[in-house]
């Protein structure tokens, strides 16, 4: 594979490559996907140091440990921003950056709200997504919002919020189901599974 | 979490899960779940599909990011990383040993390339990556004029930590082998200073590399494990234990 042929290959492809130590098939990810990346984490975080951080290491994984990723299950995309998320959310958590939290809930809670739309940048989807997000109802959004967005558990959630937990989570849930569904029906999405 | 979840109360976690939104009994139970069950898996998958879209924002990475990031993975040839596997016991040299174990570790921050099939030594690379700002920091003290240097063995005389003390009271505690202590624990540095078990800090539950800063003559160090949140004076028998050299 050459340089024009890794600009075209698959995703899945490239994680191939990457498991042969071809480290320009690790760059031509990096150009799709660190952006978003570092956009999700730093959105967290509020840091841009510590998102930079979050951006290395999870790169760094990738290469080291390309068979994590499954494309059977999902896109190279989505796996990387659920590594991103979740060792951002770690850091969020950690005892060090408590104080920082503390005051980041404050603001947070003052504030009237994420605004999920101004999240989507990438016009081709984002007209989509701005529909999927806009069938929520705002209960749900929020919720969301403020778990994805904002690092919380449902547990917290449901305190900023003032509702019940099982609420809160279950929430969660039917909202990512809904929006699953609206960009299902716009193919953008597979269709859900059905709820048994 | 006292009783088991069951297969339903485990579904209404999956979206909180896909969004790491749950505290981290629930994200073990949804995990040892996942393992058996491909509907729950693929539900997970769906959901973080969703939640990857949310985030979809197509800014550039951030300039020079791509470069060190290359920079780690230009690294020498693997079998380099084989060091910390087996840190070599009983250093009778002082400033050799804490050198070999900053060396180590750097190896690992660097390479990790051992770590391809064993998550835990990823880990710790990831860890000690994140650390390569502190350990180049304590590689330039250990070279630096009048540092000292003091290994930290534990009772059974092995080696598990060295630190560096320089002339303005900083130092460094490089962790080489400590066992990870469970999450109400944490390891807590002491000085003995003037005959007195000073605390220079806490160093969490998985130390690597640690700054601190002492004051007064230091003669040596120790380190126990204390309960979170720290101890005014040792509960226990240090873990590990080592005298300060002279420079």
């Amino acid at each position: 594979m050459d340089l024009r042929d890794l600009r075209e290959a698959s995703d899945a492809a490239l994680v191939v490559a990457i498991g042969r130590w071809r480290q320009e098939a690790l760059a031509e990810a990096y150009r799709r996907h660190a952006g978003a990346v570092f956009a999700l984490s730093r959105r967290l975080l509020r840091d841009a140091a510590l998102a930079e951080e979050v951006v290395q290491e999870v790169f760094l994984r990738l290469w080291h440990a390309p068979d994590r990723f499954d494309p059977e299950r999902g896109s190279l995309r989505s796996y990387l921003l659920a590594q991103t998320h979740g060792r951002t959310v770690d850091l969020l958590r950690s005892e060090t950056s408590r104080r920082q939290r503390e005051e980041r809930d404050a603001r947070a809670t003052a504030e009237a709200g994420y605004d999920l739309e101004h999240e989507v940048l990438d016009l081709s989807v984002a007209e989509h997504v701005r529909h999927a997000v806009a069938q929520l109802t705002s209960d749900e959004r929020r919720a969301i919002e403020l778990a994805y967005f904002g690092g919380h558990t449902y547990r917290e959630v449901a305190a900023l919020l003032d509702q019940p937990e099982g609420t809160v989570k279950s929430r969660i849930r039917a909202g990512l189901r809904r929006m699953r569904t609206t960009l299902a029906d716009v193919g953008i999405a597979g269709a859900p599974w059905p709820l048994r | 979490m006292a009783t088991p979840l069951n297969h339903a109360a485990i579904e209404e976690l999956l979206g909180a899960y896909a969004l790491d939104a749950v505290d981290d009994d629930e994200r073990d139970a949804v995990e040892r779940h996942l393992a058996e069950c491909p509907r729950c898996r693929a539900e997970v998958t769906e959901h973080r599909e969703v939640a990857a879209l949310l985030a979809n924002a197509g800014l550039p990475a951030p300039d020079g990011l791509w470069d060190r990031l290359a920079g780690v993975l230009d690294a020498p040839p693997p079998q380099l990383a084989l060091a910390p596997v087996t840190p070599p016991r009983r250093r009778r040299r002082a400033v050799v040993g804490w050198a070999a174990a900053a060396v180590a570790a750097a190896v690992v921050a660097v390479l990790g390339v051992t770590a391809i099939t064993q998550g835990r030594r990823l880990d710790h690379a990831l860890q000690a990556l994140r650390q390569n700002g502190l350990l180049r920091a304590a590689l330039a003290a250990s070279t630096s004029t009048g540092a000292r240097h003091a290994e930290l063995a534990s009772p059974d005389g092995r080696v598990l930590a060295s630190a560096v003390l320089l002339r303005d009271g900083t130092g460094f505690l490089v962790r080489d082998d400590l066992t990870p202590l469970p999450a109400d624990r944490t390891y807590q540095l002491w000085g003995i200073i003037g005959g007195d078990k000073i605390s220079l800090g806490l160093l969490g539950r998985h130390p690597g590399v640690v700054a601190f800063r002492a004051a007064g003559d230091v003669a040596g160090f120790a380190v126990t494990a204390e309960r979170a949140g720290g101890a005014v004076a040792p509960t226990g028998t240090p873990v590990i234990a080592g005298a300060v050299r002279s420079a």
